[in-house]
């Protein structure tokens, strides 16, 4: 194998098809139109299902009905096609079968417009649907990964039996970027939970509903363990130059990938910044941010994020009052420049762990806290 | 308190916003938005009492050109923000602009119900049947075999075919029209307002970017009108540049395209009666190329609307009951004293 320059859309179906995927489902909506198409020409020389649905409800609850027949299943869309699943997103994980979602973030509320965001954090990580769960959420912050995580996302969502998030912005969905695929996959066989005949077997019925409070109680606290167990098993991230770090910058997806060279360039003027950027948003890396903020030797964190500081609430609640932690963000939209996110952290290096007023009161109008 | 006004003499102009119109050149939207501007002033009714609601799509874009209120509002769900509307404030002139995509596709189930339910309204659903804003896809409209983005085979879908959706769903005015027919599209629009409870408006529209032969021959002056019938209430279906052709109901009771001559006479076609649903259902079936393509007022029928039927539940429920009183209410209730 060897890599090719690949559109971020494109790359995560291609990654899709080659783990496996038997049946894609969606509904056009930008920035994420690209991938339903790759998908509407390549399922189909393979043998295998696409369809363009109606609506990203219609969408959803196909995914449901191909994960209950064991199919590897997957959508994918934009932040209000994700609202509009809602409803799916629940059963689908009540029902524990396996799904893979993938959201190519846009600018909100609402309409907002169609510019990469990360308004969608909150949304995934803390929203996606009614009940006590989360799904489990892959942001990556290039194409490499976008493809790597995508493969992961399967095999996480079949081992769980679970709802799986890859979250793009649209900065990944539209870019280009050298990358290399996975080899073709075999089709992995039907599992025996699934709707495939009942046969000799028992039978095997597929349901998000327990009438008796006792027994949706038994089965919420089974569900709880699950996650319990995700959690421990499952948090990924990536720690870049903390061995030494007074200041670190905490970011996901495509803004961690900007804070690198901020890092970078800061770190070229002798100042001891590194980068903390979880990969897993849920499980959210919490252990290990707090162990970093217990070492005593971080001055003070700086959150940025393409959105008014949604997983900023994740890191205070792991980082503790101990050390100061801070945010500087645009709205999404704008796509932040590595020389706004390296001035923020100077500062907070000049004011020895403080933001200076002149950011927090946010002079240009952007959010910082 | 009332106040007197003195009505204002509107013009096109008067109804031009000052946002510069973003379609793409040749977009037969262009022409849509045209003729309803002209229309509007001839209807006497003031600005400020017209809304356009739209949803998503090249379409939705209309309320920005529109000199009047408007609402930009969520994919497929204008029906409903516009029910919303005319029921608390009947005295609008409330009109959906919708396409092909967002109404039959994921608007679908709330185009039924704001038909069936006569809401006082006007539906114009612009139908280029491709999806325009996401660049080419195929739309619930588009016809079987249709290679696009997103069908490269070919769709192996039944489209819809939206003036029968709009029967099914008892719309009491059920109109077509086409961009490119200017006068006529003027005379739907003006028949769709003066129309009291919903009217239902298909406009054939050209994508000239992603599907721009769809309508063949109807886009084009010179031969349309022997691919078009232009229904007139009681009056026999005849149609073709000559006036030389009719249609007539055959022994099977299917609508036959015959030659006005020696065999068949004008007394041997069908008189179009617009409150004839079970006609108007046998009508929606004649597509292009194998019959004239029906254009004008396929239904109209007279039904109480939505919020006329609502304002008589209240009243018989005053009468009944007498007006609402919460404290009377309350202390009707089961009490206990709790001592």
């Amino acid at each position: 194998m060897s890599k090719e320059l690949l559109k971020g859309n494109i790359a995560i179906a291609e990654a899709a098809v080659r783990a496996g995927c038997e049946a894609y489902f969606g509904y056009p909506i930008t920035p994420q139109t690209e991938l339903l198409e790759h998908m509407s020409s390549r399922m189909l020389e393979l043998g295998r299902v696409f369809l363009q649905s109606e609506s990203e409800v219609a969408a959803i609850n196909m995914v449901y009905g191909a994960a209950s027949a064991g199919a590897r299943a997957m959508t994918s869309s934009s932040s209000p096609g994700i609202s509009l699943m809602q409803e799916g997103l629940s059963y689908i994980v009540g029902s524990e079968v396996p799904a893979v979602i993938v959201d190519v973030v846009r600018g909100g509320p609402g309409l907002g417009n169609i510019q990469p965001s990360q308004g969608d954090y909150n949304q995934l990580v803390k929203s996606a649907g009614h009940g006590d769960y989360h799904p489990i959420v892959l942001a990556p912050a290039n194409i490499q990964e976008a493809i790597d995580l995508t493969v992961l996302a399967f095999d996480l969502a079949d081992v769980y039996r679970t709802l799986v998030f890859v979250v793009a912005d649209g900065t990944l969905g539209q870019m280009m970027e050298p990358a290399e695929l996975p080899p073709m996959r075999a089709l992995r066989p039907r599992p025996e939970w699934a709707l495939t005949g009942k046969g000799e077997r028992p039978q095997n019925i597929i349901s998000s509903i327990y009438l008796s409070a006792d027994l949706l109680e038994a089965f919420n606290q089974k569900l709880q363990a699950k996650l319990a167990l995700i959690a421990q098993r499952e948090v990924r991230y990536e720690a870049y130059q903390l061995e030494d770090a007074e200041y670190v910058v905490v970011a996901f997806g495509t803004v961690g990938r900007i804070a690198k060279t901020a890092v970078q360039n800061l770190r070229r003027q002798g100042i001891a910044v590194g980068l903390f950027r979880p990969i897993t948003l849920w499980p959210f890396p919490e252990k290990q941010l707090s162990e970093l903020a217990d070492s005593g030797r971080i001055k003070a964190f700086l959150v940025t994020e393409m959105n008014a500081g949604q997983m900023l609430q994740d890191v205070r609640l792991a980082v503790g009052r101990d050390v100061p932690v801070h945010f500087y963000g645009r709205m999404g939209g704008v796509v932040p420049m590595p020389e706004e996110i390296e001035t923020a952290l100077a500062e907070l290096v000049n004011g020895n762990g403080r933001l200076p007023k002149t950011i927090l009161e946010g002079k240009n109008g952007h959010p910082t806290r | 308190m009332s106040t007197n006004t003195i009505p204002l003499e509107l013009t096109r102009k008067d109804f031009v916003s000052d946002q510069t119109v973003r379609w793409c050149p040749g977009c037969g939207d262009y022409a849509i938005l045209a003729q309803m501007q002209k229309t509007l002033p001839e209807l006497g009714i003031p600005r400020e009492k017209i809304v356009f609601i739209s949803g998503i799509g090249c379409s939705s874009r209309f309320p920005y050109y529109m000199n009047t209120y408007g609402i930009h509002s969520i994919h497929g769900r204008a029906p409903t923000l516009a029910t919303g509307l005319a029921v608390t404030n009947p005295d609008l002139s409330i009109w959906v602009i919708t396409g092909d995509g967002d109404g039959l596709s994921i608007g679908g189930n709330h185009l039924l119900h704001v038909m069936r339910r006569n809401v006082n309204l006007n539906i114009i659903l612009f139908n280029n049947r491709v999806y325009g804003l996401t660049k080419g896809q195929y739309s619930p409209t588009s016809r079987k075999g249709f290679k696009t983005k997103s069908s490269p085979m070919g769709t192996i879908e039944q489209p819809i075919n939206p003036v029968a959706i709009a029967l099914a769903s008892e719309a009491t005015f059920v109109a077509r029209s086409i961009d490119s027919h200017t006068q006529h599209l003027g005379e739907v629009l003006a028949a769709a307002a003066a129309h009291k409870g919903v009217s239902f408006v298909e406009v054939y529209q050209n994508c000239v970017i992603f599907n721009p032969d769809e309508w063949g021959p109807l886009e084009d002056r010179r031969e349309r009108d022997d691919h078009m019938i232009y229904l007139e209430h009681g009056k026999p279906m005849v149609f073709g540049r000559n006036r030389d052709k009719g249609v007539r109901l055959n022994e099977r009771f299917e609508p036959e395209v015959v030659q006005l001559g020696e065999q068949y006479t004008v007394d041997d076609l069908i008189v179009y009666d617009a409150r004839s649903k079970a006609l108007a259902m046998m009508i929606s079936s004649m597509e292009h190329p194998y019959f004239p393509t029906p254009m004008g007022v396929i239904r109209q029928v007279s039904a109480p609307n939505y919020t006329e039927g609502l304002m008589a539940q209240i009243e018989a429920a005053q009468a009944q009951k007498g007006k609402g009183d919460l404290h009377k209410l309350y202390r009707a209730a089961d009490l206990w004293e709790v001592k």
